[in-house]
């Protein structure tokens, strides 16, 4: 039987909004993913969590506005420690024209409100493909 | 016969309405109702056509009333908006202080006719804008308040003893603070107490349930903190609102209508029995409490709701906790419309929803209205995005003539049928959180926080698979193209700000004071006493925020979120 997908899911920082991202996580699950859900963390504790997982996914979710500071921290963290192969998604309010950014510093997928389940899931598969050689 | 007199329907008629109704759906009607089956948002099913049958035993002085009569369904006031109108009550928040006060007098200046504050992230969850758990977050999506002179400046030049000010504090832990922080402002500007005229948010929810967060205190102790402020003003400030019963962000959260308002009313009476408890009368503080309403799509449920919620919060008053004063029975509230509704596509269709919700909060009889910007689903409203929406508020004010008559569907054969649904839903939750061992209970055991996820989740099942439509998105949905871009609000940096001012702050203060106050407060943490008075002694002598809700912290203990 092939390999459980691991998803380590995390609200960011002190944001309050946890619909999207528990919603979400149970999606993932419907798809046959592992979703730990760890609420609310600071990238230190997220990427501690996604190496003891052995996470192949990382979801931050963040209507909070601190997307552009710790999103890209999540990603900075996890090459330093070595780690190159997790996939690193965002999700929330994220202003469209800051994704150029995010996308640069290392974070593979935005997905903003309106989010179908099945783009996410699809992406992930995609972006995992490249890993699987 | 008394009976008879206060019967709208007479039962022979309603009998005639009946047969009439068979014989019209048989010869005129036919098979033109199609197969299709209709549900309002909270699931109670919609029929083709109303008439009086649907209403036929209600009576009207008992099941509807007067408005500023009991049970108040169909306004609090007796002339509602010819009296006053509603309060336009735009929010603001972003920046440091500075930054805030000119938002403010913006709104002011434009025709708003209270002032709405809502904080950043490390505010609402107790931290310093130098700490680093603040990091990236310091005025954002809200202003940041660091200690009294942070309050001082935010309300520089805004006449507080002349217009109220919704504080939106969210949790208990820091609306004690936040709270302090006000009072000690207007003292120093002079102003007495009794004049100051506001609210505060203040709902255990947001501290435990609807919000997350890395640390948090228990549900018992951010509960009796709640309990602390409202006693405090019941004392101190006779023309506060020292809570809000947050149903916004229950819905906001994930619930339907009949959550919000039953989760909302089952907290006021979870605070009755403790302050009750406390040796408190209830009309020494039913008279202030208050309540927050989320206004979606579902145009009559929202009315209905609104009505609703005021016939359910008089009998439990009356009844349930016998008040005498009708200002304790009567429920007023405010009303912001749902920001879960706005879409990031074609997002000048978000004009659209939040006027047609702005005119059911007025159709419900709200007191005081917040209409949100089309642009949120991208960030906090740019200032030509809050001008629309105030504009919006104007527009229902003076142009449509909606305001002129009190509760125009009153007596709408079908407002009136769903008014009276609700308000059997809104009992049977009521009953369900009590059978769970009441509020404080359900949030603790996690009961409420999977009610919530479960409404969510199904919500977002419902919308993947098009049962749900969302106009834009997955029914005609925005081509990519057709999506004009928009100019997105940018927080003005205020972290440096914010930490230059701490450093000054820690400078120029006595630190003796600070410790002295600090350790007072710690003290009655572990005490029966109100928390406000050694509150107010912290904060004159300028501890920090992040001081202040480090004791709470350190003392209360802190508890897991029980969401997987």
């Amino acid at each position: 039987m092939e390999k459980k997908i691991k998803v380590v899911m995390a609200k960011l920082g002190l944001d309050i909004h946890w619909r999207g991202a528990v919603a979400v996580s149970r999606m993932l699950r419907d798809a046959g993913m592992e979703v730990v859900y760890l609420g609310n963390q600071f990238p230190e504790q997220i990427v501690n969590a996604a190496i003891q997982e052995g996470a192949d996914v990382v979801g931050l979710s963040t209507l909070g506005g601190n997307h552009l500071t710790l999103g890209p921290k999540v990603v900075r963290l996890l090459r330093e420690k070595g780690v190159d192969d997790v996939v690193v998604l965002m999700g929330g309010v994220i202003p469209p024209e800051d994704i150029p950014q995010l996308k640069a510093k290392g974070i593979a997928g935005v997905f903003g409100p309106e989010s179908r389940i099945e783009d996410i899931v699809h992406f992930i598969h995609e972006q995992l493909k490249q890993f699987a050689s | 016969m008394e009976e008879q007199k206060n019967q709208l329907f007479n039962q022979q008629v309603i009998e005639h309405i009946k047969k009439g109704k068979e014989v019209w759906m048989q010869e005129t009607l036919k098979n033109k109702a199609g197969d299709q089956e209709y549900f309002t948002e909270a699931g109670i099913p919609i029929e083709l056509l109303y008439t009086p049958a649907d209403i036929g035993d209600m009576m009207y002085e008992r099941d509807l009333g007067f408005p500023g009569n009991k049970p108040f369904v169909r306004g609090v006031y007796p002339n509602m908006y010819r009296g006053r109108l509603f309060t336009v009550r735009q929010l603001a928040g972003f920046g440091a202080p500075e930054d805030c006060n000119q938002r403010i007098k913006f709104l002011l200046a434009n025709g708003a006719t209270g002032v709405n504050i809502v904080f950043d992230l490390p505010t609402i969850r107790g931290y310093n804008s130098d700490d680093p758990e603040a990091e990236g977050n310091v005025g954002v999506c809200g202003v940041a308040i660091d200690s009294l002179q942070d309050m001082e400046a935010l309300f520089d030049g805004i006449p507080i003893d002349q217009i109220s000010s919704s504080v939106v504090t969210h949790m208990p832990s820091t609306t004690v603070a936040l709270m302090a922080m006000y009072v000690v402002m207007a003292e120093r500007r002079g102003i007495p107490l009794e004049k100051l005229s506001g609210t505060n948010q203040n709902d255990f929810l947001m501290e435990t349930t609807i919000g997350s967060a890395p640390e948090i205190l228990p549900p018992k102790h951010s509960f009796r903190l709640q309990c602390d402020a409202i006693e405090y003003a019941a004392h101190n400030l006779p023309r506060w609102n020292p809570v809000s019963y947050n149903g916004y962000n229950l819905r906001e959260a994930g619930t339907n209508a009949v959550q919000e308002v039953a989760i909302a009313i089952a907290n006021a009476i979870a605070t009755a029995e403790e302050l009750i408890k406390r040796g408190l009368k209830i009309d020494d503080f039913a008279p202030r409490l208050s309540f927050f309403w989320d206004l979606c799509n579902d145009f009559f449920e929202e009315i209905a709701k609104c009505r609703a919620s005021r016939r359910v919060f008089y009998k439990v008053m009356a009844e349930r906790f016998q008040a005498r004063d009708q200002k304790s029975m009567l429920m007023r509230f405010h009303v912001q419309t749902a920001g879960i509704t706005l879409t990031a596509a074609e997002p000048l269709n978000n004009i659209a929803r939040s006027a047609i919700q702005g005119l059911a909060a007025i159709l419900g009889g709200a007191q005081s209205l917040h209409i949100d910007s089309y642009d949120e689903a991208y960030s906090a409203p740019t200032e030509e995005a809050a001008l629309v929406s105030l504009r919006t508020q104007q527009i229902l004010q003076v142009e449509t003539n909606v305001v002129n008559t009190v509760d125009p569907l009153g007596g709408s054969y079908y407002v009136e049928y769903l008014t009276n649904e609700m308000i059997k839903k809104i009992e049977d939750y009521i009953a369900l959180i009590e059978s769970k061992g009441g509020l404080v209970a359900a949030a603790d055991s996690g009961w409420l926080h999977r009610e919530i996820s479960d409404f969510a989740y199904q919500q977002q099942k419902d919308f993947e698979s098009g049962a749900r439509k969302i106009v834009g998105v997955n029914y005609f949905a925005a081509e990519n193209s057709a999506t004009k871009a928009i100019d997105v609000f940018r927080y003005p940096a205020a972290e440096e700000r914010q930490k230059a001012k701490l450093r000054a702050l820690r400078e120029k203060r006595e630190r003796r004071q600070v410790e002295k106050a600090l350790a007072a407060l710690r003290e009655k943490c572990h005490t029966d006493a109100n928390i406000m008075p050694a509150m107010i002694d912290a904060v004159r002598a300028y501890a920090t925020l992040g001081e202040i809700e480090d004791v709470f912290r350190q003392e209360f203990g802190l508890w897991q979120f029980p969401l997987v």
